[in-house]
C-alpha cells in the first residue's frame, strides 16, 4: 500500500481521491444540519447592507 | 464540541491560519519532491556550465526579453523533432539560472539553434531580421554589434552563479574537481580568476560578429546562441537511456 | 447597527481609497496603451523603430506590469480598503502605514517599468522585477497585510464577511508566491543583476507555480472578493447563497495552488507533476462555476436592472467571462489539447478573456459603483458608462476571436505533414499567416483602450463635480456661520 502511494505515476488517482474526499467533506460540513443552522449560516450575507448611507441611495435614484 | 464554520468566520486569526494551510498544501506536494527526488535532473554526459562569454550572452538574451517570443523547450512530438531536433532533456538546462523555457513561440524554438546557422547569418539576422527572413516580425537589434560588451564584472557574475550552484571554480580544489568532471579544457573556462581573460580569448578566437577590434554584445549573444542544444551528443546516447532522462 | 450614516467619509478613511482609485484608472490607460502598442509591433514591426527601450521584448513586461500590478493592484488596494472598512464597520488601522502602501506601491510600478525599458529583467514572466524592487514589493506587501488584518482585528461587526476571506487569501498567497519565486543571488550590492536560486526544471516549476497562482490569487481570488461585495451591494440584494460562497472559498483556496504545472506539459518536467496539475485544473471547474452561479443568481428577481444599469451589466458580463475562462482553462490543461494550444496565441487569447473580460470588467463595475460614494456626488454621465461598456465588450470579443483563430491555426500549421511525411509549412509561413489576426487583435485592443479613455474622462468629470459640490457646501456652511 505505502509502496503504491509512493510511486509518482499514481499521483493522478491519489490527487483525485484527496480532492474528492476533501470536497465532499467541505460540502457536507457546510450543508449538514437543520434549517436553523442553515438560516444561521446564511445570515451574514446581509452585512454589506448594515452601513447603508441613505442619502446616497436617494442620490442614485434621482439619477437613474 | 462540534467545529462549526462560525469559528472561522468570527476569528481573524483562525481564518488566517486555516487559509494558509489550504493554500500551502498544493505547492508543497508538487514542489518538494522535485527537489528531493534524485532523478528529476539526471546527469547527461556533455552538459557543462556556460563559458564566461556565453554566460554574458545569456544575460543579454534575458535583458532583451527574447523569452517573450522564443521558447527553449522542444517537446517529444514528431513535428517538433523534425523542425527543431531532439526533444529537450531536463539536464540540458540544469545550469540555467533562470530557466528560459518560455511560453510562447511568436518566433521559432531556440533550444537547438546552435550550429544551425552561420555566425554571419546571425549577425545579419540580429541587425535586420527581414534581410534574411523577409516575413519576420522580429525587431531589429542593430545596437548589439555596435555596443562594446561590458565584461568588467564578469567574475562577480560567475561568483553569483557559483553561489547558486553552478560549478565555476574559485579555488584550486574546485578547479581539479572540474577537470575530473568536465575535462581540462572545459575546466579552464570555468575558472573565475581567469574569467575576463577567457572571455576575450573566446571572442577573439570565435570572431562571432566578424569584427575583432572589440568584443561586442553581439559576440556574446551569438556565442550563446551557437552553443544552445549542442552540448549533448545524441549519437552517443542510447534511446533507452533517454526514457530515463525524461 | 449603523442605520443612516451621512458622514461616511469621516467614519471611514476614504482618502487612501480615492488615491488608489485614481491611480487604477491612470495605470489602466497607460498599461493598455502599451499593450496596444506591442500588439501593433507584432502586426507592423517597423513600430519597434530600432529603439532598444521600446522593442517588444522589453516593452512587454511594461504592459503586463502596468495592467496587472498597476491597474489590477491599485484597484484591489482601493476596493479591499473600501470593503474591509464598510463590512467591518471600522476605520482603517495602520496610521502612517496606510499612505506608505500607496506611495510604495506606485514607486514599485514606476521603478519596474523604468527598469524593464532599460533592460533589467529577471527573465521570469510576470515577475521580471529585479531584486531591489522585489524587496520593496515585499515591504509594501507586508504593510498592506498589516493594514488589512489590523482593520479586521478591530472590526465592530463580529462576523467577517466573505469578501474579506477572498482578499485575505489573496494577501497571503501573493506574499508566499512573491517570496519564493524571487529567491535570487545578486551579482553585487550595487548591481541590478541577480541570478535565480533555482535552475532548469526546478526553476520552471517554481516560476509556473508562481505564474499560475498570480492568476489564481491575484487575478481571481481577489477579484472574487470584489465580486462578493460589489455585486450584491449594487444589486441591492444579498448574495444568492452564503453557504455556496463558503464552499467556493475553501475549494478554490485549496485547489488553485496545485494547478501551475499544467503550463509545463510535455516538457522536461517529470510527467507526474504536470498530470497532477491538469487533474486539479479540471476539478477547479466545480468551485469556479459555483462562484459564477452564485454571483449571477444574486440578480435573480431583479433582472430588469440589467436593462437600465450599465454598471450592473459590467459586473454580470464579467461573471460570464469568468465562467467562460474557467471552462476554457481546464480544457487547455488537458494534455492533448495542450499539445496543440501551448506556445500559440490561444494562450494569449485565454489570458485576455480572463484579464479583460473578467478582471477589468469587474473592476470597472466596482470603480463606477465606488466613485460617486467616495466623492459624495453622482456619476457625471451614465450614458458614457454605456459607451464604455460597448467599446469594452466589442474590444474583448475582437481580441479573443483573433487569438482563437491565430492560435489554433498556428498549432495546426506547425504539426501539418505533407503526403511524403515532411513538414508542410516552414515556421515563417505560420508567422506570415498570422498577420491579419495580429492586426485584428491590435484593433480589438484599441477598442478596449478607447473605452478606458472614456472611463478616465467620466471619472475626471465626476471627481471635479464632487469637489465643486463639496466646496459649495463648505461655502454655504461658512456663510451661514
Amino acid at each position: 500500500m505505502l509502496a503504491w502511494l509512493a510511486r509518482p505515476e499514481n499521483a493522478k488517482p491519489i490527487g483525485l481521491i484527496i480532492f474528492f474526499v476533501t470536497f465532499c467533506l467541505i460540502v457536507w460540513w457546510v450543508y449538514a444540519g437543520d434549517k436553523k443552522r442553515a438560516a444561521r449560516m446564511e445570515e451574514p450575507k446581509n452585512i454589506p447592507f448594515l452601513d447603508d448611507d441613505l442619502d446616497q441611495e436617494t442620490k442614485d435614484k434621482s439619477n437613474g | 464540541m462540534k467545529f462549526s464554520h462560525e469559528i472561522l468566520e468570527t476569528n481573524a486569526g483562525i481564518l488566517l491560519i486555516g487559509t494558509m494551510i489550504a493554500i500551502s498544501i498544493g505547492g508543497l506536494v508538487e514542489i518538494t519532491p522535485l527537489f528531493l527526488i534524485k532523478d528529476t535532473v539526471e546527469d547527461v554526459p556533455g552538459v557543462r556550465p556556460y563559458t564566461p562569454l556565453e554566460s554574458r550572452g545569456r544575460d543579454i538574451f534575458v535583458r532583451e526579453g527574447c523569452y517573450t517570443c522564443h521558447s527553449q523547450m522542444i517537446r517529444p512530438f514528431r513535428d517538433e523533432q523534425l523542425r527543431y531536433g531532439h526533444y529537450s532533456l531536463a539536464a540540458e538546462s540544469k545550469y540555467d539560472h533562470p530557466f528560459q523555457w518560455g511560453s510562447k513561440r511568436t518566433g521559432p524554438d531556440l533550444a537547438r539553434v546552435g550550429g544551425k546557422y552561420s555566425n554571419e547569418w546571425h549577425v545579419q539576422h540580429l541587425n535586420q531580421p527581414t534581410s534574411v527572413v523577409p516575413e519576420s516580425v522580429m525587431p531589429n537589434y542593430p545596437w548589439l554589434a555596435k555596443t562594446p560588451l561590458d565584461y568588467s564584472d564578469v567574475a562577480d557574475r560567475l561568483r553569483a552563479l557559483r553561489t547558486v550552484g553552478v560549478p565555476y571554480s574559485a579555488s584550486e580544489a574546485e578547479y581539479q574537481a572540474n577537470v575530473k568532471q568536465f575535462g581540462a579544457e572545459v575546466a579552464n573556462t570555468l575558472r573565475i580568476d581567469k574569467a575576463q581573460e577567457n572571455l576575450v580569448a573566446q571572442a577573439q578566437a570565435g570572431n562571432y560578429d566578424g569584427d575583432r577590434s572589440f568584443v561586442s554584445e553581439a559576440d556574446a549573444l551569438i556565442a550563446y546562441l551557437q552553443v544552445l542544444g549542442t552540448m549533448v551528443d545524441f549519437s552517443k546516447v542510447k534511446p533507452e537511456d533517454l526514457v530515463k532522462y525524461r | 447597527m449603523a442605520a443612516s450614516n451621512p458622514a461616511a467619509g469621516e467614519q471611514y478613511d476614504y482618502e487612501i481609497i480615492k488615491k488608489f482609485t485614481v491611480m487604477a484608472i491612470v495605470w489602466a490607460v497607460v498599461g493598455m496603451f502599451v499593450g496596444v502598442y506591442i500588439a501593433s509591433e507584432l502586426a507592423w514591426p517597423f513600430l519597434n523603430f530600432d529603439i532598444p527601450y521600446i522593442t517588444f521584448g522589453r516593452f512587454r513586461p511594461v504592459h503586463t506590469g502596468a495592467v496587472i500590478f498597476g491597474f489590477g493592484g491599485s484597484a484591489l488596494f482601493a476596493t479591499s480598503y473600501y470593503v474591509v472598512q464598510r463590512t467591518c464597520q471600522a476605520r482603517l488601522w495602520g496610521g502612517g502605514l496606510i499612505p506608505f502602501t500607496f506611495w510604495g506601491w506606485q514607486a514599485v510600478i514606476v521603478l519596474a517599468a523604468l527598469s524593464y525599458v532599460n533592460g533589467y529583467s529577471q527573465g521570469r514572466e510576470y515577475a521580471e522585477m529585479e531584486w531591489p524592487i522585489d524587496i520593496l514589493v515585499e515591504i509594501v506587501w507586508v504593510s498592506y497585510m498589516a493594514v488589512f488584518i489590523g482593520t479586521l482585528m478591530k472590526r465592530k461587526q463580529p462576523h467577517i464577511y466573505v469578501a474579506n476571506w477572498f482578499y485575505l487569501s489573496f494577501l497571503l498567497a501573493t506574499a508566499l508566491l512573491h517570496t519564493f519565486n524571487n529567491l535570487a543571488v545578486p551579482v553585487g550590492l550595487f548591481s541590478m543583476k541577480s541570478y535565480s536560486l533555482f535552475a532548469g526544471a526546478q526553476d520552471a516549476m517554481t516560476q509556473w507555480w508562481y505564474g499560475h497562482n498570480a492568476v489564481g490569487f491575484f487575478l481571481t481570488a481577489a477579484f472574487l472578493g470584489m465580486m462578493y461585495y460589489f455585486v450584491p451591494k449594487h444589486a441591492g440584494r444579498p448574495v444568492y447563497s452564503y453557504r455556496l460562497s463558503i464552499v467556493h472559498f475553501w475549494a478554490l483556496s485549496f485547489m488553485y495552488m496545485w494547478v501551475g504545472t499544467h503550463h509545463l506539459h510535455w516538457t522536461a518536467l517529470p510527467d507526474w507533476a504536470s498530470t497532477l496539475g491538469a487533474t486539479f485544473s479540471i476539478m477547479l471547474l466545480l468551485p469556479s462555476w459555483g462562484g459564477m452561479i452564485n454571483g449571477i443568481m444574486t440578480l435573480s428577481g431583479a433582472w430588469d436592472k440589467l436593462r437600465t444599469d450599465y454598471v450592473m451589466r459590467f459586473m454580470i458580463v464579467a461573471l460570464s467571462f469568468y465562467g467562460m475562462s474557467t471552462f476554457e482553462g481546464p480544457l487547455m490543461s488537458l494534455k492533448d489539447v495542450n499539445a496543440l494550444s501551448h506556445y500559440t496565441d490561444w494562450t494569449v487569447g485565454h489570458v485576455h478573456s480572463g484579464a479583460l473580460g473578467w478582471v477589468a470588467m469587474i473592476s470597472f463595475g466596482s470603480l463606477y459603483h465606488m466613485m460617486p460614494r467616495l466623492w459624495n456626488t453622482k456619476l457625471y454621465s451614465d450614458k458614457l458608462v454605456g459607451v464604455h461598456f460597448w467599446l469594452a465588450t466589442i474590444g474583448v470579443l475582437l481580441y479573443i476571436t483573433a487569438m482563437w483563430i491565430s492560435g489554433i491555426s498556428q498549432g495546426l500549421m506547425w504539426r501539418a505533414f505533407d503526403d511524403f511525411g515532411n513538414l508542410q509549412y516552414s515556421f515563417v509561413e505560420s508567422v506570415a499567416a498570422m498577420h491579419p489576426f495580429y492586426a485584428m487583435r491590435a484593433i480589438g485592443g484599441m477598442f478596449f483602450l478607447s473605452g478606458m479613455c472614456v472611463m478616465a474622462f467620466n471619472a475626471y468629470m465626476t471627481i471635479r463635480q464632487g469637489v465643486r459640490e463639496a466646496n459649495l457646501v463648505g461655502q454655504t456652511a461658512g456663510a451661514a456661520a
